[in-house]
């Protein structure tokens, strides 16, 4: 008996050393299937990046070989310039306006096309057709709707007797009216993530709901909106990051002028890199927006998996 | 799967250094090869411009009469488009990939290259110099040497509709004060007196300029420029400011025009139409007319920035731009044939035929322009006292853009004159300092 169970063991070594062995070996064979992927990854995203955070401790023109290594200059420079602040706080707008207006505007949407209306086919055509156009058409075209003697905005508000708005001229309005075309052109594009998300909800829960005696309203709060939280996380992780990095309406509608009204951070670092020459400060203000970004998205992860505690989902 | 991630993260920090060491290598090495000239050897020489149209036609042709002189040589032309073209150009300089030939503004923009030994000194080249005139030339000179050859000569003028003009009972004004009374006078006919689509912040600029000028004199710039005891917080500065802010609350531009871009049309469009009776505006709106809307053209007239009455500048004083001005890359490989390139894209012909289709004047001597505006503008040019060229240009690229900002904010009154010149001269001081 002992012998037998002596044996067994040495079998069993065995079959744990050859299990490893033929462990690292699928290792090897992912590495390989992953290796294209990683050298892509490598080359267009992480090089870039790192090169950007080595960039922003120099003082450099960005096409001189030589360049002055500075330290944290550029960062302290940074945070006592009022452009940056004033770019901050107005991306912070946008992150307020792409959360609480685009969010609820395209759950709006999607539950529209949900429902059972008449015309739907052609209500999602309308819905989604604003995020199918390139940014600069869609900035050229309200730059026109926005024309404060001919355009068709202050046409209609003349029509109700309202007075002409110098629109994209004035200090909040151009914001304002940019913001406004902002939410217009992404909200279709959160209203797709939704629709998707609709679909997948059981119909089984809406009936025994509807068993419970729940009404409309009660059923979208209890059932609906529940379902959609994964979703919602997302598309905030999504719509925080994208207006942080936002640069092409805000360029095309309003010029590149920082410490003008509508400076954000996208074209305050175009202007400082391209137009001013300061490669090294640009870098900086690059590295502080993906720093912010990074930050944001951190914070709203934790949020995120604190309520899934709470909610007993793992 | 720990064991896994480490061997990612390593392949991907390697790979990072891998292609930090291969960008610095590359620039040690390739300097050495040299220009093989005279050899049947094909050879591409590239050429960045900015200039869509006619003007790039023009270009064409000069670039076909020199293939047609060196047939081993291929010239390939590259379009940018304005905005997209200063990004470009630094990104390339930097690297290995810099067009052999390219064209600029001159000014402050081109100095940032020379500074950083990016560009060939012409000076010694062979290049006849006496071809060009001499003030166009000192826009791409610096510390006496010379960077680029100039072509064109943009003026700064007011267009207007000499229809509005002869219904409304007004003369071409003479002085300031007489602008002034048709902008009243227009006004009160329920037009806009003068059309102005400042998003891109340099139509306003021309408006600060000409003013200083006309008040202080060209020697303000100058010395306030060269730091030689001017200062762009001069008296001349503020009073122009005023000036500016004083057309804007007797509302002689169009409403709004803060948040109109250029090149999208709509001030052009107010011209077009004559709801506006008049526009500052370079040669090249000549160029517009012809391709948007023809029919204006008969009722078009010009005219220079009025004399100021009680000002000290020259009444013959003109602002005028020069573009484009070729300049050849310290990288590229074949730096005599790219200077025979430059010299055909200045020469005599090239620049009649840019005159003629552009509408805009050259800084070439001996060329005869056919077109009547650039007739007008070449007489101007060559009647002036002095030319100023465009302070957007002609700064260190801060400063410049600064201006552009600090006039933006004049015109939509959130800046104060004096506050404006003050915030000049305080950047103008901390660059000289580095």
């Amino acid at each position: 008996m002992k012998a037998a169970a002596e044996v067994n063991s040495m079998n069993l070594l065995d079959i744990n050393t050859v299990k490893r062995k033929e462990k690292s070996k699928q290792k090897l064979v992912i590495l390989s299937f992953m290796f294209m992927a990683l050298f892509v990854y490598t080359l267009f995203i992480l090089y870039p990046i790192i090169s950007t955070f080595i960039y922003s401790f120099y003082d450099w023109n960005g096409i001189e070989t030589n360049r002055a290594f500075v330290g944290f200059a550029n960062y302290s420079e940074l945070f006592s310039d009022p452009t940056f602040w004033q770019s901050l706080t107005n991306n912070f707008y946008l992150v307020g306006v792409s959360v609480f207006v685009q969010i609820p505007l395209g759950l709006m949407m999607a539950l529209v096309l949900n429902s059972n209306i008449k015309g739907q086919k052609l209500l999602n055509v309308i819905f989604f057709l604003p995020y199918l156009m390139s940014t600069v058409a869609v900035g050229l075209l309200w730059v026109f709707m926005f024309d404060p003697t001919n355009g068709p905005i202050n046409k209609t508000l003349n029509s109700f007797g309202i007075e002409s708005v110098t629109w994209l001229a004035g200090s909040p309005s151009a914001l304002i009216a940019i913001l406004i075309v902002m939410a217009w052109q992404f909200a279709p594009f959160y209203m797709i993530l939704f629709k998707a998300a609709l679909v997948g909800i059981p119909e089984e829960l809406y009936e025994a709901a509807g068993m419970d005696g729940a009404n409309d309203i009660q059923k979208f709060f209890y059932v609906t909106l529940p379902s959609l939280i994964p979703i919602l996380i997302s598309s905030s992780v999504l719509a925080i990051v994208g207006s942080l990095k936002t640069f092409d309406l805000f360029y095309v509608m309003s010029g590149s002028g920082a410490g003008t009204s509508t400076a954000i951070l996208g074209t305050f670092m175009y202007e400082e890199t391209f137009v001013n020459f300061r490669m090294g400060y640009g870098s900086t203000i690059a590295a502080m927006m993906f720093i912010i970004a990074l930050i944001c998205v951190v914070i709203i992860q934790v949020i995120d998996s604190i309520q899934k505690r709470k909610r007993g989902l793992s | 799967m720990k064991s896994l991630k480490a061997i990612m993260a390593f392949v991907m920090v390697l790979g990072v250094f891998l292609l930090a060491a291969c960008g610095q290598e590359k620039t040690s090495t390739s300097k050495e090869e040299s220009s093989s000239k005279g050899s049947d050897e094909k050879i591409t020489l590239n050429l960045w411009h900015f200039d869509p149209g006619k003007r790039e036609e023009v270009y064409f042709k000069a670039i076909e009469r020199f293939e047609k002189e060196h047939p081993n040589v291929t010239v390939k032309p590259l379009l940018i488009p304005n905005d997209k073209y200063k990004q470009r150009l630094v990104v390339a300089m930097a690297g290995k990939n810099a067009p052999d030939v390219f064209a600029s503004w001159g000014g402050g923009y081109l100095q940032e290259f020379a500074d950083s030994d990016k560009l060939v000194d012409l000076t010694d080249k062979d290049i006849d110099y006496s071809r060009f005139v001499d003030v166009a030339l000192e826009n791409s000179k610096f510390g006496d040497k010379v960077y680029g050859l100039p072509l064109g000569i943009s003026t700064y003028q007011f267009y207007y509709n000499k229809e509005i003009f002869e219904k409304n009972g007004i003369e071409v004004p003479k002085t300031y004060n007489e602008l002034l009374e048709s902008i009243d006078v227009l006004k009160k006919a329920g037009l806009y007196p003068i059309a102005l689509a400042n998003q891109p912040q340099w139509p306003g600029a021309f408006y600060l300029m000409y003013l200083a000028d006309r008040i202080g004199g060209e020697d303000v710039f100058k010395s306030a420029y060269n730091r030689e005891g001017g200062s762009f917080a001069d008296s001349t500065y503020v009073k122009a400011g005023e000036m500016i802010q004083d057309l804007v609350d007797r509302e002689a531009f169009n409403p709004g025009f803060n948040g109109l871009p250029y090149d999208a049309g709509a001030a052009r469009q107010m011209i077009y139409t004559g709801k506006a009776a008049m526009m500052l505006m370079t040669s090249g709106f000549v160029n517009n007319v012809r391709d948007e809307f023809p029919e204006f053209e008969k009722k078009m007239g010009v005219f220079q920035f009025p004399a100021l009455e009680d000002g000290k500048g020259d009444s013959t004083n003109i602002s005028a731009g020069i573009s484009p001005v070729w300049s050849i890359s310290k990288s590229s490989k074949q730096q005599e044939l790219s200077v025979e390139l430059i010299n055909e894209l200045t020469s005599v012909e090239t620049g009649t035929a840019y005159a003629d289709m552009s509408g805009t004047p050259v800084a070439i001597k001996g060329v005869e322009p056919k077109d009547e505006y650039v007739k007008t503008f070449t007489e101007w040019i060559n009647a002036a006292n002095s030319i100023q060229f465009p302070y957007d240009q002609t700064l260190a690229p801060e400063l410049a853009q600064l201006h552009k900002e600090t006039t933006f904010k004049l015109f939509g009154k959130t800046m104060t004159p004096k506050e404006a010149a003050e915030a000049m001269e305080k950047k103008a001081a901390e660059l000289e300092k580095k």
